[in-house]
């Protein structure tokens, strides 16, 4: 076998795999596009600047702890009985999924979200609070939470979009406002994603909504479908 | 058999290429390629997959085609396996790229069935390697 020829032959495949993968990418639309450096997935990119320029919330802003029921049932139990204005929170290993039951929602600047169900996401969602759709542009058209704004972790804007968030509700105050996000359910993790990402620029009151969409939809919440909130 | 193993890398290439997030998000899942690396290998690979499978529809290259096919089937074997073995239950992301929202069984259950058919496309590749290599041999 001529190696030679071979090595070429397969340099000469690989090159031209690689030029047409560029050429695509440089065309691509804003959906498609997809960043050449950094870390993926994009969510745990932290934009430097807006990092930089923010101080961590500590003392008068940071409000008091939510109260801690451990440890957490083991089948979620939404409907369960639990006290008024408690809070279940998950243990630092944050692999358990924590149902918060709370009236209110405080912020928690030492963990990046607290995942949630359907009874507080509903209550967050009367009050108005900032929704958050982690899942694909595409699917976010097909139907998504009233209100909800589209911040895929999977395209190549989301830190643009981060920005611009940061942007509108850079006060310490505003960052301590409760912030759902939300993807498909189950172990979709976009949500988690963009929670941390949240965090990393101070957000520290990002909830989780741990069933996503479907359970939105199944339990009747309001929806709305087309490219606006 | 060549030409089937090069329709199966432009069918499996087609998606991926259409939808580069979406395969990165696939990649991403299988806990294997470095964060720095997944961009990369979402946009590149699909493209030598698509080249690979042309260059054995249309015989130019055979030999190249096969050994970058049969490196390709090599690295999702060992790809999937470690998965397995770790039980990390994904989608393999081979056809179709978006979350084909498949119970956990299911998934398991694709998983044992890929590996098994990325093996018989193993063989096929062995066996046009094998047929190649008689084919160049002087008859006596």
């Amino acid at each position: 076998m001529d190696w030679r020829r071979h090595f070429t032959e397969a340099a000469t495949l690989i090159g031209a795999a690689v030029l047409c993968a560029l050429i695509s990418n440089a065309i691509a639309g804003r959906e498609r596009k997809m960043l050449y450096s950094g870390t993926y997935p994009n969510a745990t990119n932290v934009p430097v600047a807006v990092t930089t320029s923010t101080p961590v919330l500590s003392g008068a802003a940071a409000p008091p702890p939510p109260q801690v029921v451990a440890p957490p049932k083991p089948s979620g139990g939404e409907g369960a009985a639990a006290p008024p204005s408690t809070t279940t929170t998950t243990p630092p290993k944050k692999t358990e999924p924590i149902v918060v039951q709370a009236q209110q929602f405080p912020p928690h600047p030492d963990k990046p979200y607290i995942e949630i169900a359907y009874d507080a996401v509903k209550q967050l969602h009367d009050k108005g609070a900032l929704f958050l759709d982690a899942r694909r542009t595409s699917v976010y058209e097909q139907g998504h939470i009233t209100g909800a704004r589209s911040f895929s972790v999977w395209e190549s804007d989301i830190d643009e979009k981060v920005n611009k968030l940061f942007e509108e509700r850079g006060d310490p105050r505003q960052q301590a406002e409760p912030i759902v996000v939300y993807c498909s359910g189950g172990d979709c993790e976009d949500s988690h994603m963009l929670a941390q990402k949240l965090w990393g620029i101070q957000y520290n009151n990002v909830y989780v909504y741990k069933d996503g969409f479907p359970d939105w939809q199944k339990k009747g919440g309001p929806a709305h479908t087309g490219g606006a909130p | 058999m060549q030409i089937a193993l090069g329709v199966f890398f432009v069918a499996a290439a087609l998606p991926k290429i259409a939808d580069p997030p979406s395969f990165a998000h696939m990649v991403y899942n299988y806990r294997i390629v470095p964060g720095a690396l997944i961009n990369l290998m979402a946009l590149t690979m699909p493209w030598i997959e698509l080249f690979s499978g042309l260059a054995l529809i249309l015989g130019i290259w055979t030999g190249t085609a096969r050994t970058l096919v049969a490196a390709m089937l090599v690295m999702f074997i060992v790809a999937i396996s470690i998965n397995l073995a770790r039980h990390n239950v994904i989608d393999c992301g081979c056809f179709d790229v978006t979350a084909a929202g498949k119970t956990p069984e299911e998934r398991l259950a694709d998983m044992h069935w890929v590996i098994l058919r990325d093996t018989g496309m193993l063989l096929m590749c062995a066996q046009l390697w094998w047929a190649a290599r008689l084919n160049l041999q002087p008859t006596t």
